[in-house]
């Protein structure tokens, strides 16, 4: 979708939609968030919803590398100690990788 | 347990699609790999890693050459090539330290060294009877080792994978390929392409068994992958007056001796376990000493009952054994722990010194006078045999679970007096030539199978004297002891077939039809195997019960169908008996079989260690051990080119990527001076 054919008030209401969608344990609406809508809320001149288009990209953005930040966290723990907590680890598992501890 | 890929050769049009595979790798078919086991707190065995193992050949020509693949060779990883006589243990572990260099092993069968035992000095000490509580002193092999020439090579971990190969074509391929390709040439470098080989036994389970169980039953994906599965079989058992074989439980004023001896073996490499004198003698003794008995027993039969018990998987921890103990402890089978009174087990007895036999005794159950004085009666009726010394302890034998439940009086017959004789005890190289098995070189094999030899009659002076002993025993007729002998003919016919060729006339006499495919023209395997779910027994089993079967047994006149279902005859019952229906001789004149039905009181009892039926993974009173599974196992060579060449060519590639990238950037942007056109609609479509 082409957003230089929106009008200014659509632009706000799909960048609040996204911006609201990522609540739902859906970080990748902020990243979709914040990759479209930086030209409109950084690069264009000035319009009256572009502040509130700015609130929304910087606020998704900040969600989004929080979520990086929990999701690598957890993720290093994980691989590195699956294997030492034993039975907890395999309860853990989805898919448990056959001949490794 | 697993599915062989096998390459099927197409012959029309995919012939192109094979081909070039087949030219580059020759595949390797008859390898016997190195599996990983596991139990409560180990696993042993070898891994190889997921896509295989590749290493550069390197024949070892000593101990010393070692440091060729350790640290000297230029090129590693290496597969060693070692000839049976430096498959020991210092060499392996040699190896075992440097798996970054040594990507893998592979053993050619060649000579037997003088001795070797890749088996624990003191076989499964942990679950006879002799723990720290029954007798301190007596407990870890303390006063005797039994097995002193043990290396402990089959109980070690590997992780890089370990193979091997008989002496045969296709190891002639894989020497040819390292003369032409892999040889120092005055000790200068070698030259790219090397020969090398590519092994791949990636398995399953790891850790030990609680783990891979729980894995095994815990995978939520669509098609769970089995992990790991128990070990297990099947015992023979057979009572000379049969019980009615639903009626489980104590039975009154009923007493019965045992007499045991044990079925498997295991090697280094477990599918090529041979165990000659490990187990063959033993069980080999006791069907002959059944047959003498059959006899006088079915004319004037003893006040006490004989059940002839032959266990399997006592190498892992006593399986048979402690299963037998288990159910008679919890009333699921036909007898119980009261109705015993005594035992008599055979252990190695065919590698004698002279004619030497000892009768090995518990010392600790012994301090008991009615015990004691039970024992001394026995021993009296193995009157050559000689004592042990009083304070040695009994060597690795099913006995001992019996011991752990009650303390029965009981006997184990052997050929050794302190350690045992057997200097190949579960290795590979325990078969017919270490039992002295010769037969004259002019015989055909049915001359072979009728040949008496030396061995035979050796053992049959054992089994007459255990068949004796029994009858004594159990309370039989004295004036009918001397008739009791067994047959030397019977005797060397079941070594040939058990150590031999399991493929001949008598082995095919006494079989079923639908089981004739189990008999080869080599000798059965004595690995227990894994405990299969189906009501299905491995070879070893099968040939065990038909044979005690037919030794034990009455042919009856009964037809195929009624054989099938003798319950609707008035004299045949079921609950008693099995009936069998086996093939029989070829009459001299024809070539139709005279098959018939034999009416037998021989069961399989169902082997499988009591600890996977109550769920105790972690258990040290049963044994918990457990076959890793794997998806393929395969070996093969091939030539391999040097990493130098293969970056180059790597990068080559990758550059000649970006040189294409940036021609077609540059066409692209000077495209209208390169394909400078009059017409319009060209440039339009941009």
């Amino acid at each position: 979708m082409n957003l230089e054919r929106l009008p200014n008030e659509e632009k706000l209401t799909l960048c609040r939609k996204y911006y609201f969608g990522g609540f739902a344990f859906l970080p990748f609406l902020w990243l979709v968030n914040v990759v479209w809508f930086f030209k409109e809320a950084f690069v264009e001149p000035t319009y009256t919803e572009q502040l509130q288009i700015k609130t929304y990209v910087k606020r998704s953005g900040l969600g989004f590398l929080l979520w990086v930040a929990v999701l690598t966290t957890w993720i290093t723990i994980f691989q590195h100690f699956r294997a030492e907590w034993g039975e907890v680890g395999d309860y853990l598992s989805f898919t448990i990788p056959l001949g490794i501890p | 347990e697993a599915a062989y890929g096998q390459e099927m050769n197409i012959q029309f049009s995919d012939v192109s699609c094979n081909s070039v595979a087949q030219k580059i790798y020759v595949e390797l078919n008859n390898t016997v790999p190195c599996v990983r086991l596991l139990n409560a707190t180990h696993q042993i065995g070898c891994q190889s890693s997921i896509s295989g193992d590749t290493g550069v050949i390197h024949v070892l020509e000593s101990e010393a050459d070692l440091e060729w693949p350790l640290s000297k060779g230029p090129n590693p990883p290496y597969m060693v090539l070692l000839e049976s006589s430096l498959f020991t243990k210092s060499i392996m572990m040699k190896m075992k330290n440097a798996s970054s260099r040594v990507a893998g092993v592979v053993v050619v069968q060649k000579t037997s060294p003088p001795e070797f035992s890749p088996h624990t000095t003191c076989p499964n000490e942990n679950t006879g009877v002799y723990t720290e509580t029954y007798d301190h002193n007596l407990a870890h092999c303390n006063t005797t080792v039994w097995n002193p020439r043990g290396n402990g090579l089959s109980y070690e971990e590997f992780d890089s994978p370990v193979f091997s190969l008989k002496e045969d074509n296709e190891t002639e391929v894989i020497k040819q390929c390292y003369f032409d390709h892999n040889r120092v040439v005055n000790g200068s470098g070698l030259q790219y392409p090397l020969c090398a080989m590519q092994l791949f036994s990636h398995m399953h389970a790891v850790t030990d068994t609680a783990t891979c169980m729980r894995r095994s039953s815990m995978d939520f994906s669509t098609s769970p992958v089995m992990v790991c599965d128990p070990l297990g079989g099947y015992n023979v058992c057979a009572f000379i007056r049969p019980y009615n074989s639903t009626a489980f439980g104590h039975k009154e004023n009923e007493s019965v001796v045992i007499a045991a001896a044990r079925l498997d073996s295991r090697a280094f490499f477990l599918e090529d376990s041979t165990g000659a004198e490990g187990s063959v003698s033993g069980f080999v003794t006791l069907l002959a000493a059944a047959q003498a008995l059959r006899e006088a027993t079915q004319e004037a039969p003893p006040t006490r009952n004989i059940l002839f018990a032959f266990f399997h998987g006592e190498v892992f921890d006593y399986i048979g054994s402690s299963r037998m103990v288990y159910d008679m402890k919890n009333n699921m089978f036909v007898i119980d722990l009261d109705n015993v009174h005594s035992i008599l087990e055979i252990g190695q007895v065919a590698v004698r010194s002279g004619t030497n036999l000892f009768l090995h005794s518990d010392p600790v159950s012994r301090r008991n006078n009615t015990v004691h004085d039970e024992v001394g009666v026995k021993c009296f009726y193995l009157w050559h045999a000689s004592l042990t010394d009083f304070s040695q302890p009994l060597p690795p034998s099913s006995f001992q679970r019996l011991l752990r439940a009650r303390a029965i009086p009981g006997i184990v017959l052997a050929d050794h007096q302190t350690d045992i004789n057997n200097r190949y005890y579960e290795s590979f190289y325990d078969n017919a030539a270490h039992l002295n098995l010769t037969y004259p070189s002019n015989l055909s094999p049915e001359e072979q199978l009728e040949f008496v030899t030396d061995t035979a009659k050796s053992l049959t002076e054992v089994a007459t004297a255990v068949a004796r002993a029994l009858f004594k025993q159990a309370g039989g007729n004295n004036s009918q002891v001397n008739k009791i002998n067994a047959d030397p003919k019977t005797v060397t016919q079941m070594l040939y077939g058990f150590l031999v060729r399991s493929n001949n006339s008598w082995f095919q006499a006494v079989m079923a039809p639908e089981l004739k495919d189990i008999l080869q023209p080599n000798p059965p395997q004595y690995y227990v195997g894994v405990a299969k779910s189906s009501h299905q027994a491995n070879a070893l089993t099968y040939l065990v019960q038909y044979l005690l079967a037919n030794l034990t047994g009455t042919a009856t006149n009964l037809t195929q169908s009624q054989c099938k279902k003798p319950d609707e005859l008035p004299n045949e019952s079921t609950y008693l008996y099995s009936y069998l229906w086996v093939q029989g001789v070829v009459p001299p004149n024809s070539t139709q079989r005279e098959s018939f039905c034999v009416r037998t009181a021989v069961r399989l009892v169902k082997a499988v260690s009591p600890a996977f039926d109550l769920g105790d993974y972690i258990s040290k009173e049963y044994s918990t051990w457990t076959k890793s599974q794997w998806k393929f196992i395969k070996a093969r060579i091939f030539l391999v080119a040097s990493r130098d060449l293969e970056m180059l060519t790597l990068g080559v590639g990758v550059a000649v990527l970006f040189t294409s990238l940036l021609v077609t950037y540059f066409v692209r942007t000077k495209a209208d001076v390169l394909f400078s056109s009059v017409r319009e609609p060209n440039n339009a479509a941009y």
